[in-house]
């Protein structure tokens, strides 16, 4: 690491005022920022799970086609759903927080 | 592997190691407010929270246009359909066999199919409006031969928190009657146990179940109002948003307009062709069965 970082900040005019507005401001951006990027992996997984049971089934019993996919559909909107409450929370931690 | 881990963190380190130099040549543009393209400012000024703005705005228009489209198509039924009549009548099958019948008795399903197919139609029209660029923006005004004129913006009613959770409100609160409607209040609490759980286990489980059925709220809520707000959020901030707000020399705002700007396009074609009808089609689906659930005798 570069330790200079800390006799330059030393050095210059930042009062504790100013570093825990900008720590806040950083602070605020890391929880969208993690937040919604975390909850991404999980309905990532379950919607490329939702889709290849679907491919899979289809493949087994092609007579079946149309009702596997209204309830596949079903399926997928409420799996991704699931990243945008992550989205959502992450937004009210940026703009409420 | 632990030598290969070292050496694809390489690059991270390095970063890490000058962060002056790295940020020192960010320019954000402090005068771009993403936020403020969800701003509502009140357009007529009325006593208490009355205001008449943007959100009332487009829910307006979705009523008008809701109803005023399919008393239009029904008034002009034809032995011959065109193609807006076959169009409706597909839709009105889907909520009719699919969505109503599907997940409810025969009986409930000819008793709420009005109720679903008036909350598909409302949602499927507020969503897709919320897709065309309207002068509605007043914030910022263009000059059109004299004339002040409200600048393009992208907003939908669902893209308010508001609307989805009044909708989900009396979704909730019907479910609910006809639940004591058809079992008594003490029959309906009792229902949400699922059949099958014997003994001690039914006291946790039915905590449970109480939880998860006011959960329903913001789920059901959130949902719509999440995926309508996130994919205008996406359109805003790759159709020029980022841009902006970069604030990059020419060359690279070229370079990153002509990405974004294409993947704007991809996801306003993803927006417009899947999640409006999806979700206008998952909140009537999920209201149907949770209509369903409440008065079937399982659970």
């Amino acid at each position: 690491m570069d330790l200079s970082l800390i006799t330059t900040l030393a050095a210059s005019e930042v009062t504790p005022e100013i570093a825990g507005e900008y720590g806040r401001k950083a602070g605020k951006a890391i929880a969208l920022g993690i937040g919604a990027g975390l909850g991404t992996i999980g309905p990532g997984v379950g919607v490329g799970y939702i889709f290849g049971k679907v491919i899979e089934s289809v493949t087994r019993q092609p007579e079946m086609r149309d009702e596997i996919t209204s309830i596949q559909w079903l399926g997928f909107a409420l799996t991704e759903a699931i990243v945008f409450y992550a989205f959502i929370f992450g937004l009210i931690a940026f703009f409420l927080g | 592997m632990i030598k290969r881990l070292s050496l694809a963190l390489m690059p991270l380190a390095a970063a890490l190691a000058a962060p002056s130099s790295a940020l020192a040549e960010l320019n954000i543009n402090e005068d771009f407010k993403p936020q403020n393209e969800f701003k509502l400012d009140p357009w007529i000024n009325l006593p208490g929270p009355m205001d008449i703005n943007k959100a009332v705005f487009y829910v307006i228009v979705a009523t008008i246009i809701t109803t005023m489209s399919m008393v239009y198509v029904a008034r002009r039924m034809q032995e011959r359909p065109n193609r807006i009549q076959t169009a409706v009548e597909a839709a009105y099958t889907l909520m009719r066999e699919n969505i109503a019948g599907g997940n409810m008795d025969r009986k409930m399903a000819a008793k709420w199919f009005p109720f679903i197919a008036t909350l598909f139609l409302f949602i499927w029209f507020s969503n897709m409006i919320g897709y065309l660029p309207l002068p509605t923006n007043t914030e910022h005004k263009v000059d059109i031969a004299g004339f002040e004129v409200p600048s393009l913006a992208l907003y939908a009613a669902t893209a308010n928190l508001s609307v989805p959770l009044v909708l989900t409100l009396v979704v909730w609160i019907a479910y609910h009657v006809e639940g004591f409607r058809a079992k008594g209040v003490i029959g309906f609490y009792k229902g949400l146990v699922p059949a099958g759980v014997e003994g001690p286990a039914k006291g946790p489980i039915f905590v449970i179940e109480l939880i998860s059925d006011f959960v329903r709220l913001v789920s059901l809520s959130v949902r719509l109002f999440a995926n309508i707000l996130a994919g205008h959020l996406l359109i805003l901030f790759m159709g020029g948003g980022l841009v902006v707000l970069l604030n990059l020399a020419v060359a690279g705002s070229v370079i990153l307009g002509l990405v974004t700007g294409t993947m704007a396009v991809a996801f306003f074609l993803f927006e417009i062709g899947l999640v409006a009808t999806l979700q206008a089609f998952i909140f009537s689906t999920l209201t149907a069965i949770y209509l369903g659930g409440a008065v079937s005798e399982e659970h």
